[in-house]
């Protein structure tokens, strides 16, 4: 069997897909970045080998989200790419003539618009990262209900309240008002729902044509709750892919694909990766007023690339023999 | 010793100080300019502004502070207007009264630069200016035409397709022959204050980004007077703000040209007059058909988030092209 791999490195997840290559999504492995993306990727990486029959060939690797060049040089890969491209990708190649993405992940929410197969529009939040997974999280914990049963608990509701969610602070300050009315906890749950769609679809919705089919993924889509607040404000039916979790990673695998089709053969590291000891340092540059925060990855106490200078003094020049700071 | 103006770096220094140094310098003064930005100027800028004004005036005053110590004179004109009937950003006008607040400044050339009623009011302004340094009025006259002769030569540069530094390179004999940049596989315009735009720090780069990623950069300082204007009056009502004017009449006149592919829109956060234009330019982009992207900058951006943005919509009006063709 030969396939690829595509790598998604988020805020709050890291996930892992095979692609063989037909195309076909295997071993989607889910793991938290718990703040240690290197990590995270070394452990997918081993989840992997560890979940596929023996003789399998790699033909291509590729990374997205926004750990992506960190990922991309410590695996060494084909294509990366920037999270809205793979989630379009890997959406118009699983849901043929998908129209419009709504994706909310962890940090981050984004809507993509396309036509005839192409991206014509998409936008992203801002740096207001109400309505996204971690303030869905928060929620749960403060009301001790699992994430995983938000979206049921949420579905019993008959009655909604109203929430104002234009702010995470002003939502949570309302749902306690609510909460200490006595308010029934689903309708809570379920009015908070509607507040996050409203919030996303006022501001990244704003001004554009919303039209069938939509395509609803990123981690919150696991919540059926928020499914049907969507079905409900655009009164369109929503479907939730079966890898709806892990798109990203199957956009970069598909983007991998298409590099080593153009380049001939793919540089990936192989699984080694994954025992090697990885390190990232940083130091802040005194060269200039700029201050810039420099951050640098080492492989077995051997520099391998470097980031974050503005002026390019640092990331041009690798001094292979020079050891992490 | 010849007198030291300052001139900061920001502002109209990107439409003016080829004029007003040659102004200076054939009054036999010596022209400082403050560094190009850095976060140290910005975060002097952060701490001594008042809260309500928008990034770019809050970067003028760490330039000027930076100038205290460097110049004898700051060359910090009130700004009311420099077109006919029309008027510029109240911030402007209010400037030199803002810094003046500021302790260790050198007295500061504060003239009125009023162009409302007729262009002459540039004169008066330089004839006030020029009385700073000469009691000389055959001086100052001499002085003010050698600098329309060079301002023109420079805007003649910047219609050729240079940007502001490039242009200023050519004026100062810096380089023998700017080239003009090469044609790359796509047009991409960039619209937006010349003080945000083109000052490489609080833009992040965005030219140079953009480039680097293959696409040609076009500005509306490079469509020239008597055709922005043309665009702009097809408007149903006059915008009051000359550099609104500015950047919408390009912007609509970019939008009827074919071989552009995409048009970024920089606005900063707190500007009021970016968020109509904004606005305004976007429901005409989205008419046309023209890919359109607004990125919003203020002091505490984060770069991840600017290249993800420009990298996703660079797929996507690649993506794009390469289906029409």
């Amino acid at each position: 069997m030969k396939g690829y791999i595509g790598i998604d490195v988020g805020s709050v997840s890291t996930n892992v897909v095979f692609m063989d290559e037909d195309g076909i999504v295997r071993d989607p492995i889910y793991l938290r970045t718990q703040g240690q993306p290197i990590t995270a990727v070394q452990k997918g990486l081993r989840k992997l080998r560890e979940s596929m029959p023996p003789g399998v060939k790699i033909r291509g690797v590729g990374t997205t989200g926004s750990g992506r060049s960190l990922a991309g040089i410590i695996v060494r890969a084909d294509a990366i790419k920037n999270e809205i491209t793979a989630h379009a990708v890997a959406s118009s190649t699983l849901v043929p003539g998908v129209q419009t993405i709504l994706e909310i992940g962890g940090q981050d929410s984004k809507i993509i618009i396309l036509r005839s197969g192409v991206v014509s529009d998409f936008s992203m939040n801002n740096v207001c990262a109400a309505g996204t997974g971690s303030f869905l999280d928060q929620q749960a914990a403060r009301l001790n209900i699992p994430i995983e049963e938000f979206g049921e608990i949420a579905l019993k509701s008959k009655t909604p309240v109203g929430i104002a969610g234009r702010c995470a602070v002003f939502a949570e300050s309302d749902m306690i008002h609510k909460q200490q009315m006595g308010c029934d906890l689903s309708d809570i749950l379920a009015g908070l729902c509607e507040a996050l769609v409203r919030n996303y679809l006022n501001n990244l919705g704003k001004g554009k044509e919303i039209l069938s089919p939509v395509v609803f993924q990123g981690g919150v889509a696991a919540n059926m709750g928020m499914v049907r607040a969507f079905e409900k404000a655009l009164r369109l039916p929503i479907q939730v892919p079966t890898y709806y979790n892990v798109m990203g990673a199957v956009g970069a695998a598909l983007l991998a694909r298409e590099a080593v089709a153009k380049k001939g053969q793919s540089q990936f590291k192989g699984f080694l990766v994954s025992d090697t000891e990885y390190k990232a340092g940083s130091f802040e540059c005194s060269g200039c007023a700029n201050q810039c925060e420099v951050v640098e990855i080492a492989e077995g106490g051997i520099i391998i690339a470097r980031w974050g200078d503005r002026c390019g003094k640092w990331g041009n020049v690798i001094n292979q023999k020079e050891k992490i700071s | 010793m010849p007198i030291k103006v300052g001139i900061p770096r920001t502002l109209l220094y990107y439409y003016y100080f080829p004029m007003w140094k040659v102004f200076f310098e054939a009054l036999g003064a010596e022209v400082v300019l403050s560094p190009p930005s850095t976060k140290r100027l910005l975060a002097e800028g952060l701490k001594n502004a008042v809260d309500e004004v928008c990034l770019p005036i809050k970067l003028t005053f760490g330039h000027v502070l930076d100038l205290a110590a460097k110049a004898d004179l700051i060359f910090l004109p009130r700004i009311v207007s420099i077109e006919k009937k029309e008027y510029i950003c109240p911030k402007f006008l209010g400037l030199p009264d803002m810094i003046r607040n500021l302790k260790g400044l050198p007295p500061l050339i504060d003239v009125n630069v009023n162009m409302y009623r007729n262009k002459s009011g540039a004169y008066i302004a330089a004839q006030e200016a020029g009385r700073f340094i000469t009691s000389n009025h055959f001086k100052i006259w001499n002085a003010y035409r050698q600098a329309r002769k060079v301002q023109k030569k420079y805007f003649r540069l910047l219609q050729l397709g240079l940007m502001p530094s490039e242009a200023m390179a050519v004026m100062e004999d810096r380089v023998r022959n700017e080239h003009l940049p090469e044609p790359q596989d796509i047009n991409v315009v960039l619209i937006g204050h010349p003080y945000n735009i083109y000052d490489s720090y609080i833009s992040m780069n965005i030219i140079k980004r953009l480039r680097s990623m293959g696409a040609t950069v076009l500005t509306a300082e490079h469509v020239p007077e008597k055709i922005y204007k043309k665009c702009a009056a097809c408007l149903p009502k006059k915008l009051f703000w000359t550099l609104g004017q500015h950047m919408i009449g390009a912007a609509l006149y970019y939008l009827n040209r074919h071989d552009v592919s995409g048009m970024v829109h920089v606005a900063a956060f707190g500007c009021g007059p970016d968020s109509m234009t904004g606005d305004l330019i976007e429901r005409y982009a989205r008419a046309a058909g023209m890919p359109f992207l607004n990125l919003t900058i203020d002091e505490h951006t984060g770069e991840a988030g600017i290249v993800t943005r420009l990298e996703a919509f660079l797929d996507m009006v690649m993506w794009k092209k390469a289906i029409i063709i």
